[in-house]
């Protein structure tokens, strides 16, 4: 049960991983399930392979955080390479303060929770019905979510402009929220559906024996036994809505509601005529760094989360 | 005598979602149809004008343009693609040293924002101040610097290179896991047999992957079609239109020339177009079942 609320609460990387079933053994240290091929020769060919991959990944990320570290004249008359001069956090406090990153970071922040807190919360009650309770429609309602998996969203771009302004929800971050939850909902009731039918039908039969009321029985239940279920599919709702540019691009106007990603392109454009370099890739790590920490825990439900993300297509 | 109390919970547990499914995304879809055949003018006033919309896309050389560079950058990107994927994937199933670090670094572009990823390569190509041509120059490859996004004929494949690095992990990915799912006696047996492990995987490996290939092609056939970010953050479309996509083009038509009504017809063209690529290929690329 605290698991559950727990994740309800507080989506995205601060949650702890706690009931996700990463198999302890695979960490532990000289105890591998499968052991490490011995080496052949034709393994070197996918080391330079990998080593390949890796460098060059690796060496955008330190290019970037080296140049976060330069100042703009430094910039323009260095190689692109040469090591800064000196550490200049005062680019990330800059970055922070005056070119608005703060304040991307804070509209981001709010966005990626609410959103992911609305559409995980919407699709785990309409995920009940549709996976336990039969009834006539439910094969059609369950289609029509996944007709949101199989139709591309940007389609739908320009109805979708004129009604958030007849709505009155242009330019604003509830519409922003309303938007991206909708958005998830689709991959959250379809995952969320799976993972109810493998929970055994005689909960609900105990339950009701007990006397507990069909609601109370979904609240005390079934909730607290989803918690690995809800744990992926925030973690991932929660990513996409922290990435997403499409939408921001579209429904957001005015620089103090803009999240990171597009708060970043507005920097880039004015970067193109300006002199703010060395604030704007500041800001490029501000943005990644998080990211890539809260990735390096939680790789696993991650990778896999986003990759059936990406059967949706 | 609960599943009739279990009724009682049907409609309020699905209305929210329903709601916010419907005026969100459902009205929407019906509405862009219904857009589609709608003229707008620039005072904001429609009237319906039929098959026009449609009329005019076909005889539309922006249209056919931005058709022609969005199949070209599916084309192209599928080469940049599934090479690379495959070998990194096959590399990833032999269960060699530092397999994590190596899957995080794969993987890791795919956590990133795609607003962020263009940004910093918009800067990794840029011909002075960018890391690819001074290290070019470097290696004495001098001659192969350029500038890469603002000359039409390299433009297209350097967005594209971006938009693979960026989504390479997923395929890698699923590719893995068709590596994982090969029947290990059959390669032991090839093995055995005395085939190397290059034969292995031209021979045994790759016609068993069949299959999920067929159905990566697709997915990446529909997913790139779509593209729209990498494009409107690297060129915005340009140099001389060469990097324009038919996403880039329907949003410069709705937000440019408030033309939501042929946007829609784009739109709609964009679907049809998708769902034949994809049916279309999974016709091309099906082979009998494998037997083994």
């Amino acid at each position: 049960m605290t698991s559950s609320t727990e994740l309800i609460e507080g989506p995205g990387p601060a949650v702890s991983p706690k009931p996700l079933p990463p198999s302890p053994s695979r960490r532990r240290k000289g105890n591998p399930p499968r052991p490490r091929a011995p080496f052949r020769p034709y393994h070197l060919f996918f080391y330079l392979l990998l080593g390949a991959v890796a460098l060059s990944s690796i060496s955008a990320y330190a290019w970037v955080f080296n140049v976060s570290m330069k100042t703009d004249t430094e910039f323009i008359s260095t190689p692109p390479w040469q090591v800064a001069e000196s550490w200049r956090w005062e680019n990330y406090a800059d970055a922070w303060d005056r070119a608005n990153i703060g304040l991307f970071f804070g509209n981001s922040v709010v966005v990626s929770v609410a959103s992911t807190v609305i559409g995980v919360l919407l699709a785990v009650f309409a995920a009940y019905p549709l996976a336990r309770i039969p009834f006539r429609f439910s094969g059609l309602i369950l289609g029509l979510f996944l007709l949101g998996l199989m139709i591309p969203w940007m389609v739908t771009f320009a109805p979708l402009y004129l009604i958030m302004q007849d709505l009155g929800l242009l330019d604003s971050r509830l519409g922003l929220i309303l938007v991206y939850a909708t958005y998830n909902l689709p991959f959250n009731v379809f995952v969320l559906v799976g993972f109810m039918k493998t929970l055994p039908y005689e909960l609900e039969e105990a339950a009701a024996m007990d006397g507990a009321g069909p609601a109370r029985t979904f609240v005390s239940v079934i909730l607290p036994l989803m918690g690995p279920g809800l744990a992926s599919v925030a973690i991932i709702s929660f990513l996409q809505n922290w990435n997403e540019f499409f939408y921001a691009l579209l429904l957001i106007h005015s620089p103090e509601r803009m999240p990171l990603p597009l708060g970043l392109f507005q920097l880039g454009q004015a970067a193109d005529y300006g002199t703010n370099w060395s604030t704007l890739f500041a800001g490029m790590m501000i943005t990644v760094t998080p990211v890539l920490l809260g990735f390096a825990l939680l790789q696993k439900q991650i990778t896999k989360g986003l990759t059936a993300g990406a059967l949706k297509g | 005598m609960h599943k009739a109390a279990q009724r009682r919970i049907i409609v309020p547990f699905l209305l929210p979602a329903l709601a916010l499914l419907g005026v969100f995304f459902l009205y929407p879809l019906v509405k862009t149809v219904d857009l589609s055949l709608h003229e707008f003018s620039r005072t904001g006033a429609t009237t319906f004008a039929g098959i026009e919309q449609y009329r005019l896309l076909a005889g539309d050389p922006d249209f056919f343009n931005s058709l022609k560079n969005t199949f070209l950058l599916t084309l192209i990107g599928s080469g940049m693609l599934f090479p690379p994927a495959v070998a990194i994937a096959w590399a990833l199933s032999q269960r060699i040293h530092g397999e994590r670090f190596f899957r995080f670094v794969v993987f890791a572009p795919v956590v990133l924002s795609v607003a962020v990823v263009s940004l910093m390569w918009k800067f990794l190509y840029h011909p002075t101040l960018g890391l690819i041509n001074p290290a070019l120059e470097s290696m004495g490859l001098g001659a192969l610097a350029k500038t890469w996004l603002g000359d039409p004929a390299t433009a297209l494949a350097a967005v594209t290179f971006v938009s693979v690095w960026h989504g390479i992990g997923i395929w890698v990915v699923l590719l893995c896991a068709g590596f994982e799912r090969l029947p290990t006696d059959v390669l032991q047996a090839a093995r055995i047999d005395g085939a190397g492990e290059w034969r292995v995987f031209r021979s045994i490996m790759l016609p068993m992957l069949r299959d999920l290939m067929r159905m990566l092609a697709i997915l990446w056939a529909v997913q790139s079609l779509q593209t729209f970010a990498f494009v409107y953050i690297l060129t915005g479309g340009g140099p001389f239109g060469s990097t324009d996509t038919v996403g880039t083009l329907m949003y410069r038509v709705a937000f440019d020339r408030a033309d939501f009504g042929y946007a829609a017809a784009i739109g709609v063209a964009l679907v049809v177009v998708m769902l034949s690529v994809a049916w279309l290929l999974n016709k091309v690329m099906k082979r009998d079942d494998l037997q083994y």
